[in-house]
């Protein structure tokens, strides 16, 4: 077992269980930002588990989460926005830490691998996962207000 | 020490999988579905299954949650034909 | 038959079961071990085909009929989902009305789209060299498009996405494998055999039928989803009880 996967053994633990606990229990705005943030943390954990396997192929479910990921949240944020509308999560300090923990993981899985095609891949994961992670966050905290939209026929 | 990896990922899973059991509103239950979809893709990678755990995050993350969503919102509708957005 | 009786039959299966399984769970090789019969096999299957990925090389070759019968279940499926939340007499479609949506979201959409797109067609492409194929490529493809739908609203999304044409595709999909399959009984040996020159290992074109077959499957399950999403939002979004009206009436 070397450093990349107590890596993301700690990751899993410290990140993913709160998320578990935060998802299954409290109320909707809480359970709609423990995923959000779940997504992220399975990324990260995805891509140095990549590393520790020394699989670069690995890496393509990374990608795949940081494209869909995002999108699943914005699912939610769009189809229950009525339900958050009384109440919409702020959660900026999670978002900050996902974001800084995004960028400290690609950059050492970046200077692990060297320059190349490897390095282009993961620094786009990194960017895809932050951008939608930021956007996802706004999108639960007011991305669809309501008003205009009940003047229908 | 990679027994312990397996075994927290083990352990995510079953708890996720239990709180998708017990979480009865089915809105939220979607929620901890996707969770526990995150959980089975790290156990899929953990035990050398990239490519299930793959089908795992392509399904489980955007798509069951989308299909569950518009299921909950219909039957939501029948009750009050003529709300407004949509 | 009375309840005490199905109750004793159901025991005596149920431990039928239980017996079998423990009795095959007891020779299976050694969780997490370094040899496997199975994988032994497959492996050196997969490389005397120049197959780059064994898991693509069982699934489009060594077992490509199970694929057919996982693919048709999708397709049947997918058939019984139109039948079923197809548009009754006694339900009208109202267009939605479009959606307030933040710009920051619209762009993110906009940008993304042909991003996911192109994931998507990616994990298709190399399903044959590393993990990956035609199931979860497909499934990324068709996600890609719906992000109108949560990023603009439903009539932007339904420009893009002419459902007829899906259907069909899903249909085309779904024959081209079987056809392949009947390719393989004419010019080689057995219905799905691998007759094509199977090219140099790790490349795209490698693997002989696999591409081709994975292709085949990126495509049924790609314009399945898409089908069976449209259900799903047609109910969702525009189709209410109640007779049809002149203004809200389908074309």
């Amino acid at each position: 077992m070397n450093g990349w996967l107590v890596a993301a053994t700690v990751l899993l633990a410290v990140g993913f269980g709160p998320v578990v606990w935060g998802v299954a229990t409290g109320p909707l705005e809480r359970r709609v930002v423990a995923q959000n943030f779940g997504t992220s943390v399975v990324c990260l954990v995805l891509l140095l588990l990549s590393q520790g396997y020394a699989r670069p192929s690995y890496v393509d479910l990374a990608l795949v989460l940081a494209v869909l990921g995002p999108a699943g949240t914005l699912v939610y944020a769009r189809l229950l926005a009525e339900d958050l509308d009384d109440d919409p999560p702020h959660a900026h300090a999670l978002t900050v830490v996902a974001a800084s923990a995004a960028v400290v993981v690609v950059v050492a899985m970046c200077l692990a691998t060297g320059a190349g095609r490897a390095t282009v891949k993961l620094v786009l994961i990194g960017a895809l996962l932050v951008a939608g992670n930021v956007i996802a966050s706004r999108a639960l905290s007011g991305g669809f207000p309501k008003g205009a939209a009940a003047s229908r026929d | 020490m990679t027994d312990a990896l397996t075994l927290l990922s083990l352990l995510l899973v079953a708890a996720s999988a239990t709180a998708a059991v017990v979480v009865r509103d089915p809105s939220r239950q979607a929620l901890v579905l996707a969770v526990l979809g995150l959980a089975l893709a790290v156990l899929f990678t953990v035990l050398q299954a990239p490519d299930v755990g793959l089908s795992q995050l392509a399904v489980g993350s955007a798509l069951t949650p989308l299909l569950i969503l518009l299921s909950v919102r219909k039957v939501r509708r029948r009750g009050q034909p003529e709300d407004g957005e949509r | 038959m009375s309840r005490r009786l199905r109750m004793w039959v159901l025991a005596t299966g149920g431990l039928g079961v239980a017996v079998l399984l423990v009795a095959a769970a007891v020779r299976l090789p050694r969780f997490g071990g370094g040899q496997h019969p199975y994988g032994e096999r497959a492996v050196a299957a997969s490389l005397s085909r120049h197959t780059a990925h064994v898991i693509s090389s069982v699934n489009f070759d060594l077992r490509a009929f199970d694929t057919l019968g996982e693919e048709s279940i999708l397709f049947g499926a997918v058939l019984g989902t139109v039948v079923l939340l197809r548009q009754t007499r006694d339900e009208r479609a109202v267009p939605p009305a479009p959606a307030r949506i933040l710009p920051a979201l619209r762009r993110y959409a906009r940008i993304m789209l042909p991003l996911a797109l192109l994931c998507g067609l990616y994990v298709i492409a190399h399903g044959q060299l590393s993990p990956g194929g035609g199931f979860q490529g497909g499934v990324v493809v068709a996600t890609a498009p719906h992000l109108l739908y949560i990023g603009a609203d439903y009539r932007a999304l339904e420009h893009i996405r002419p459902v007829g044409l899906y259907e069909v595709g899903d249909a085309v999909g779904e024959a081209a494998y079987a056809v392949l399959g009947i390719a393989g009984l004419l010019g080689g040996s057995a219905f799905l055999a691998n007759l094509l020159p199977l090219g140099t290992f790790n490349t795209l074109a490698s693997g002989g039928t696999v591409p081709l077959l994975n292709a085949a499957v990126g495509m049924e399950v790609t314009c399945a989803v898409v089908v069976l999403l449209a259900r799903f939002l047609d109910q969702a979004v525009e189709i209410e009880q109640g007779p049809a009206r002149e203004k809200g009436k389908r074309s």
